[in-house]
């Protein structure tokens, strides 16, 4: 039996609770904070951050998922030093969980690095299509001198990096044939997004990678991007300059100029300049975005303030859906 | 008949949840590790239950059209009521994944090594909120069922599918039948078939009593716990198909012998989905 996906987020949002060699890991947030999933045929899958780098952690849908991956990690074995191939890890028994009747079970994860670059789209936004064509060419020709096939070879399965396409989710790897047909088909999504593609402007939004020296970064919302360091979260600017100094003891992400943060004497709101709309007197605060109200518990009472930080007297309805 | 139809976006399903939110909704169980009332057990099974169906069907490029989702609520005066937005009775998943939940906070528990318990609040997708107020009409719930899923399975391009679920989320109390009269409504229920096999009836038992732990997928002998419900609703369920028959019992440990009963007892159904997705081809996608 394998956990639900119910499961797997709450482990990926309380990873030192769940996990075991991923304690220290935090899962990239999507658009709603929360970690965003994504399945293939046999796995679920999450971004993380652990030990400075990007990892695509995976669940097993089935109980013959591990096993396959342990296949073809024995075929891609010999293949140790191909820059083409990522390598990926099994963790046994990485995630704690209670099955229905209350057992405590452990299912093994598929750890899977993500190397730094784009995927397909972003990359047909930042070179030319020739360039990536020709580097579609190369893989090709080593997938096939090496006699590797990918049963699931398509755009969602290739990144690139370092001015080459990688191959990711090799746990689809085989020994097998050559793949025209699958890369005839990559090469013409190429040709019609080279068509697609506008010729006659420039992009002007360039936004700054992402900064290096933090223990941890997060996506940019608002144009401002939380960091981490050893005093704690602050936030980065678009040149990533620290605008908002590393001081809180976790902190959210903006959403309409207002971020969730936490300090040893409770959890808070700022804006955009770090000043305190709510000062951090909190058990909880919750904003929500869409409704430009503050939800904040204090000694087990939940209060409502509006956008500004002033208390709402009256009962604030939650909405029926 | 073997249940063994993948569900693609050539060959859909159907899943309707049906849920309890009648006045006895408001007592108190234990739930989860906690004190709860029913109703907020009942809404965090069919939240959890929304999420996985959602979930599993998001890919690289989207959320994949595998199924219909019905979403309909039993309270008040007998009112059998839809709540997806304008009255629709069915919504594809991509358009439940349009819908965009309202996130709140919640406590969750975590059982650690050492045994302790450690509790996290975390966000949480909601689609449907607590609700505890007047009747418990079942039975016209089950003929809502039956209504939807007549013209679900009469429809030439559902023929071959996998046949629909239904997951009844509820404490049992009954107030508008007889108990045989709920029992010959559950099998007219059952008896809906698409060529893959008969509608699964699951009912998901959230209620007070013994075992104070969660039971799932129970066989005849399990289900004899002191609920005087506990039986009628195993008696209403669908059989597992012996399909399932493997992954089933590898979930409830190799002494457990078939036959199997498509019913919970304070457990959430989400883990029924993930069974459907490990014991046979059924949720392989595309």
């Amino acid at each position: 039996m394998t956990p639900t996906l119910n499961t797997f987020i709450r482990a990926l949002m309380a990873p030192d609770l769940a996990l075991t060699t991923l304690a220290a890991a935090r899962a990239v947030p999507g658009g709603d904070g929360r970690p965003l999933l994504r399945r293939t045929t046999r796995f679920a899958e999450a971004e993380i951050e652990w030990q400075g780098s990007r990892y695509l952690l995976m669940l097993p849908l089935n109980e013959a998922a591990i096993p396959a991956a342990e296949r073809a990690l024995n075929a891609i074995g010999p293949l140790a030093e191909a820059a083409w191939l990522t390598r990926y890890r099994i963790l046994p028994e990485e995630l704690r969980w209670q099955d229905p009747a209350g057992e405590e079970r452990r299912c093994d994860l598929v750890l899977h690095p993500l190397p730094a670059g784009y995927d397909f789209d972003e990359a047909l936004l930042r070179t030319s299509p020739a360039r990536l064509g020709e580097a579609l060419r190369g893989l090709q020709t080593a997938m096939a001198a090496a006699r590797i096939r990918h049963r699931d070879l398509c755009a969602a399965n290739l990144r690139w990096c370092q001015d080459a396409w990688v191959l990711l989710r090799s746990y689809d790897a085989c020994i097998g044939a050559e793949q025209s047909g699958a890369f005839d088909a990559l090469h013409r999504h190429l040709a019609e997004a080279a068509e697609a593609q506008v010729r006659d402007t420039t992009a002007t939004y360039d936004p700054a990678p992402a900064p290096t020296g933090y223990l941890w970064t997060g996506n940019r919302f608002e144009g401002l991007r939380c960091v981490q360091d050893k005093q704690g979260y602050g936030f980065v600017d678009n040149v990533n300059r620290l605008v908002i100094p590393t001081q809180y003891r976790w902190a959210g992400d903006f959403h309409e100029g207002r971020a969730e943060v936490e300090t040893a004497e409770g959890m808070g709101l700022i804006d955009r300049e770090g000043n305190y709309v709510l000062p951090p007197h909190f058990e909880i605060v919750d904003y929500d975005a869409p409704r430009s109200i503050v939800r904040a518990r204090r000694d087990g009472r939940w209060e409502y303030y509006d956008y500004l930080g002033q208390p709402i007297r009256e009962a604030v309805a939650e909405p029926v859906r | 008949m073997n249940y063994s139809q993948s569900i693609t976006r050539n060959h859909r399903t159907a899943f309707v949840l049906l849920i309890d939110g009648s006045g006895s909704m408001a007592e108190t169980i234990r739930f989860r590790g906690r004190e709860t009332t029913k109703a907020e057990a009942v809404a965090a099974v069919t939240n959890d239950l929304l999420f996985e169906l959602l979930e599993r069907a998001r890919r690289h490029d989207g959320v994949r059209d595998y199924y219909d989702i019905a979403l309909v609520r039993y309270s008040g005066d007998d009112e059998v009521t839809t709540l997806w937005p304008d009255g629709r009775e069915l919504l594809s998943v991509a358009e439940l994944a349009a819908l965009e939940p309202r996130i709140r906070m919640e406590t969750t528990e975590y059982r650690l090594p050492d045994g302790g318990v450690a509790l996290r609040e975390l966000p949480t997708p909601v689609w449907v909120e607590p609700h505890a107020a007047g009747q418990t009409p079942i039975y016209q719930a089950l003929d809502k069922a039956c209504e939807l899923l007549a013209r679900w399975t009469q429809r030439p391009e559902n023929a071959d599918s996998f046949p629909p679920v239904v997951f009844n989320i509820t404490d049992g109390e009954a107030t508008d039948c007889e108990e045989e009269e709920l029992r010959n409504m559950a099998r007219r229920l059952r008896s809906l078939r698409t060529s893959d096999g008969n509608v699964l009836l699951i009912n998901i038992h959230i209620a007070s009593g013994d075992p104070s732990r969660g039971l799932f997928l129970p066989t005849d002998e399990e289900a004899d716990y002191p609920n005087r419900y506990a039986r009628l609703l195993y008696d209403c369920s669908s059989a597992m198909p012996e399909a399932f028959t493997p992954v089933i019992r590898a979930a409830k440990g190799p002494g457990a012998m078939p036959p199997f009963r498509g019913m919970s007892y304070n457990a959430s159904a989400a883990e029924l989905v993930a069974i459907l997705n490990i014991g046979s081809v059924s949720v392989k996608t595309e």
